[in-house]
């Protein structure tokens, strides 16, 4: 069963998040010069500007910034409703990452996060509520 | 202010537009040209004069179906003009007539057509209903690479979690934010090119179905078919011109993150842009006659009202509880002419500007809000903003 959406376009600065997820790990770049962790991946540190970055694995747990209940069916096949959240990772500030939120949103509660079959065959980002 | 602003070497001297409906069965371009040839001629001016001509988008943001139309070299040629200075304004259009009022300010242009033609409503019947954001393209490109895989599939389901965090943080409710669209229909009834003028209430408002928490379908603007043509011409034409409008300030600042996944605070949105419009003129807050504020969504009224201090910030939705100070004999008449929400998504508050120059021209008809002197028009938010207040000659 293929889930139903739109995939990525995969570029140079992306490939290695697409590849990583694919493995079950989400990646990050940070800046070998200031260490300012980095999403999405530019190639370039958004705080010094710095073009060396390295992929590190983030770690959790994520808090939930916010959340929303999608109930319209916006494709032929699209299974709704499903929960989307805006998790940001305490432990890698600056980073947000969005993506399929499973169990009760709550604006600011915690959530374990990993990776779930998304369109295209890509495996996405995806968040469970501990 | 003494010091001479930009803005004041321009003046916008025409608006016209095409049919607006649900569905209108015409190509963009017949559309593009209906709406460009009433602005002229609205204008006082003839085609001959024309020498700039610019639209948004320029291209290669076709990421909605029906949401680019046409060429800009296509028009220029059915046209039959010449031009000094073009623009298609994929980024950086702030303001509908930002880049021409620059273009004439400076001497490039002297006056110059700038539209925006969508084709959302048909494209939305097509699809059986309103269809995905980038669904016309295998992939997701860009800032939306990071969205549409995980199911934000529509502007909408992006917008929802800061309207999620707003009502969170601030204790607004959805019966409040429904007088937002609630008060707009009512100034839809009176303005006979609205798409939709039948009465909505507050019940039929919470009866409404969900799209994406906490926004339902009457939160979101609609998908429309229909162009609108702007003539912004120099200051120094208007012996020319039948009815221009003064720009008295405008400004367009993005200083958080233009992404929709990464707004580092959702209660700030068009803060900046309207600090940096209000340093541009002498005039408050309370001189503004009407407002017309971009409402893709009903939380983006609430964020442009905050912003442009017409209240304090988390104060925006008992500022519209009950509709009185909205109305059109209210303190701050909104969205005059319906706003996106029932007049259509014209977008880029290209109708909304359309709005604020008939209004201080007082050729608003039905609606018209007496004595308008001082028209606010906002755009966007955060991936784009724009804010201006225009005047009456």
């Amino acid at each position: 069963m293929t889930v139903p959406g739109i995939p990525p376009a995969v570029t140079e600065e992306t490939a290695p998040f697409w590849d990583a997820a694919r493995e079950g790990r989400v990646v990050v770049e940070r800046c070998t010069a200031c260490g300012a962790h980095g999403f999405p991946p530019r190639g370039i540190c958004r705080s010094c500007r710095g073009r060396e970055m390295e992929w590190v694995e983030v770690t959790g747990p994520g808090v939930v910034y916010s959340y929303t209940v999608n109930h319209q069916r916006w494709l032929p096949d699209l299974e709704v409703p499903y929960t989307v959240a805006l998790v940001d990772l305490p432990a890698h500030p600056g980073v947000r990452i969005a993506g399929r939120l499973h169990g009760e949103p709550v604006i600011g509660g915690e959530v374990d996060f990993g990776v779930e079959e998304g369109p295209g065959g890509f495996a996405v980002p995806s968040f469970r509520a501990r | 202010m003494t010091e001479e602003r930009a803005e004041h070497r321009a003046v916008i001297s025409g608006v016209g537009q095409s049919e607006i409906g649900r569905q209108v069965d015409r190509s963009g371009l017949q559309l593009t040209l209906d709406a460009i040839l009433a602005a002229v001629a609205d204008a006082g001016l003839t085609l001959d004069d024309v020498d700039g001509l610019a639209m948004f988008p320029g291209g290669g943001v076709a990421n909605l179906p029906g949401y680019a139309n046409g060429n800009l070299y296509e028009v220029h040629d059915a046209l039959g003009v010449t031009t000094t200075w073009r623009q298609g304004q994929v980024e950086g259009m702030s303001l509908p007539f930002y880049g021409a009022a620059m273009a004439v300010a400076t001497g490039q242009a002297r006056h110059v057509v700038v539209w925006r033609t969508v084709k959302e409503g048909s494209a939305a019947r097509g699809a059986g209903g309103r269809p995905a954001y980038g669904s016309t393209k295998p992939a997701a490109e860009g800032p939306n690479a990071w969205l549409l895989p995980v199911g934000m599939l529509s502007p909408v389901v992006q917008v929802a979690p800061y309207a999620m965090r707003y009502l969170h943080d601030f204790g607004a409710t959805r019966e409040q934010l429904g007088w937002i669209p609630v008060t707009q229909r009512a100034h839809a009834a009176l303005n006979p090119d609205a798409v939709y003028r039948d009465p909505l209430t507050i019940d039929d408002y919470l009866a409404a179905r969900m799209i994406s928490t906490p926004m339902c379908l009457y939160d979101c603007d609609v998908p429309a078919d229909g162009a609108t043509a702007i003539v912004v011409s120099a200051a120094d034409t208007t012996a020319d011109l039948r009815a221009p409008v003064r720009i008295e300030c405008m400004a367009g600042v993005v200083d958080q993150r233009p992404a929709w996944d990464q707004w580092q605070d959702f209660s700030r949105v068009g803060h900046a842009t309207a600090a940096a419009m209000w340093a541009r003129t002498d005039l408050r807050p309370a001189d503004v006659d009407v407002a017309q504020l971009y409402d893709g969504f009903t939380i983006e009224v609430v964020w442009w009202l905050e912003a442009m201090g017409f209240c304090g910030v988390g104060e925006a939705a008992a500022f519209v509880e009950g509709g009185t100070r909205i109305a059109l004999d209210g303190e701050l008449p909104l969205n005059t002419w319906g706003g996106q929400l029932s007049g259509g998504r014209l977008h880029a508050a290209f109708g909304h500007t359309a709005e604020a120059v008939r209004q201080l021209r007082g050729e608003a008809g039905d609606r018209q809000v007496a004595g308008c002197e001082v028209a606010a028009v906002t755009n966007v938010g955060v991936l784009e903003a724009g804010a201006a207040l225009l005047t009456r000659f």
